[in-house]
């Protein structure tokens, strides 16, 4: 029988190192292949064979104000690692923490200035002139406007994780209801921070479940102190969590006042460096990836794309879980990830 | 068999009554502080909060910064409104240079290409910029090297 102190003390050791550490992320062998700015577009090491992988690359865009190695959180729960393993030719677009002097960054800097250059590296690179689009959450934006105002550069899937586009629900958007102009003060926020701290974001997210983030989250890891299996996991899912960036000014501005405020996208008013972004422009292949639990980005917001694009080949697939669970989550591997090969892969030939 | 045996002789737990009970309050209370946060009232006392903060915050964030400027500028340092300028000027040189460079490795695939023209298209994969954000790029790099 082991002793209860020693057993105590073995268990404080863990939440000490768990809570003062960082935990081994991001591990995926990969390459940096272009660089602008803060912006990095990595390419991951082929494992498969040249002649055996799929020929269209595809190029993954988290969101601005998270980092992206959620996308390959921890070796064996990466969903990365696994879709180089089914013989993709995977690249990663990282936005990087931007500094005072990107405070005026906008959707517009981000999807006409960076996405096509990184494209364009990838295209290089890669030697196919197609290639598919992952984006999730605030990435899915990006990647939605920018396949409206380049249809023809090449685009031939798409696939959108657990994006907000449609901001006419308000009541159904805890974030639409704190952002409101009769509360919340855009102007005098960005006059004192530039850039929207990664902070402030983070307790946005947090605050929407309160218990769950602040004191629940905390007991379920003390309740598993003796499971190497939920504490790892539990460390990768934290390291990523308390790494927080800051959103640019300006694209924070456009996400609060034309999207969650005006709901340009989808009515079709959004203008971008003097283009309308019409979503019936999109005719690459669409596939779009619903959390049914996501309270970030409820269904509501990612589900009437569909109507509004021309692509002849869509496809909504319905995941029970929350906006990163259905991606990092312990059924993502048995669920999300099989389906988006299964999706991409008929695709990608 | 074993492992039965092992779940039937798990020792008792003495807390798991109350862990039991504990998880049933989270539940509850989890559910309550949603609705809370969700309500009218949650976003203008939060936007109150905040509003205040910034406010009062101001006049001293101001006062910080013009005494931070006059002392940069009487000791001849750049100030940050300067490094600033200066990064996104580089911004802006390094998307020119990321055209031109795509612009060689697109003239130096169309020579390999010329040169063996057997060989199958994959070297025609460097594409020109779009016309519109090239355009801006010069027009906004010009427009800040006059400053």
């Amino acid at each position: 029988m082991t002793d209860p102190f020693i057993q105590t003390a073995n268990r404080l050791q863990t939440l000490t190192k768990v809570m003062s550490t960082k935990a081994q992320i991001a591990q995926t062998p990969k390459e940096l292949v272009w660089a602008l700015n803060k912006a990095k577009l990595y390419r991951y090491t082929p494992v498969v064979p040249a002649e055996k992988r799929h020929p269209v690359p595809l190029l993954l865009v988290f969101a601005l104000m998270n980092r992206p190695y959620i996308l390959d959180l921890r070796p064996g729960h990466s969903f990365v690692e696994f879709m180089v393993k089914q013989g993709y030719d995977v690249y990663l677009l990282d936005w990087g923490a931007p500094g005072p002097e990107d405070k005026k960054l906008k959707f517009d800097d981000y999807t006409l200035d960076y996405m096509p250059r990184a494209i364009r590296k990838m295209k290089a690179i890669s030697g196919s002139e197609e290639f598919s689009l992952l984006g999730w959450c605030i990435g899915a934006i990006l990647t939605s406007i920018y396949s409206a105002l380049r249809p023809d550069d090449g685009l031939r899937n798409l696939i959108l994780l657990t994006a907000p586009l449609d901001f006419s629900n308000k009541q159904g958007m805890t974030f639409s209801k704190w952002v409101d102009e009769r509360y919340f003060d855009i102007d005098k926020v960005l006059a004192a921070f530039g850039n929207m701290p990664g902070e402030m974001i983070d307790y946005g997210a947090k605050a929407l479940k309160p218990v769950e983030n602040y004191v629940t989250n905390y007991l379920k890891l003390w309740d598993n102190l003796d499971d190497p299996r939920v504490v790892e996991a539990w460390h990768a899912m934290n390291t990523w969590v308390t790494d927080n960036v800051p959103l640019a000014g300006g694209a924070f501005r456009q996400l609060i006042v034309d999207l969650y405020r005006h709901d340009k996208l989808m009515k079709g008013e959004l203008v971008i460096r003097g283009e309308r972004v019409d979503l019936h422009n999109i005719r690459a292949n669409l596939l779009t990836v619903i959390a049914e639990g996501d309270h970030i980005t409820p269904p509501c917001q990612s589900e009437p794309i569909m109507a509004k694009v021309s692509s002849e080949d869509k496809e909504v697939f319905r995941v029970n879980g929350g906006h990163i669970g259905i991606m990092a989550g312990s059924g993502a591997a048995k669920l999300t990830w099989p389906h988006i090969n299964h999706w991409l892969a008929a695709r990608s030939r | 068999m074993a492992e039965e045996a092992g779940k039937n002789n798990k020792p008792f737990d003495p807390m798991e009554p109350w862990r039991g009970m504990r998880d049933a309050y989270l539940d509850t209370w989890a559910k309550t502080m949603v609705e809370m946060v969700n309500s009218e009232a949650y976003s203008q006392a939060t936007g109150a909060m905040l509003d205040t903060y910034l406010t009062v915050s101001a006049p001293f964030r101001e006062a910080v910064e013009k005494a931070m400027l006059k002392t940069l500028e009487q000791l001849a340092m750049p100030t940050r409104n300067d490094v600033i300028s200066i990064a996104e000027r580089m911004t802006n040189i390094e998307m020119r240079l990321d055209d031109l460079d795509a612009k060689i490795d697109q003239l130096l695939a169309r020579s390999a290409q010329s040169s063996k023209p057997a060989v199958g298209a994959s070297t025609s994969a460097v594409r020109a910029p779009q016309p519109a954000a090239r355009k801006k790029s010069r027009a906004r790099t010009a427009r800040k090297g006059r400053k």
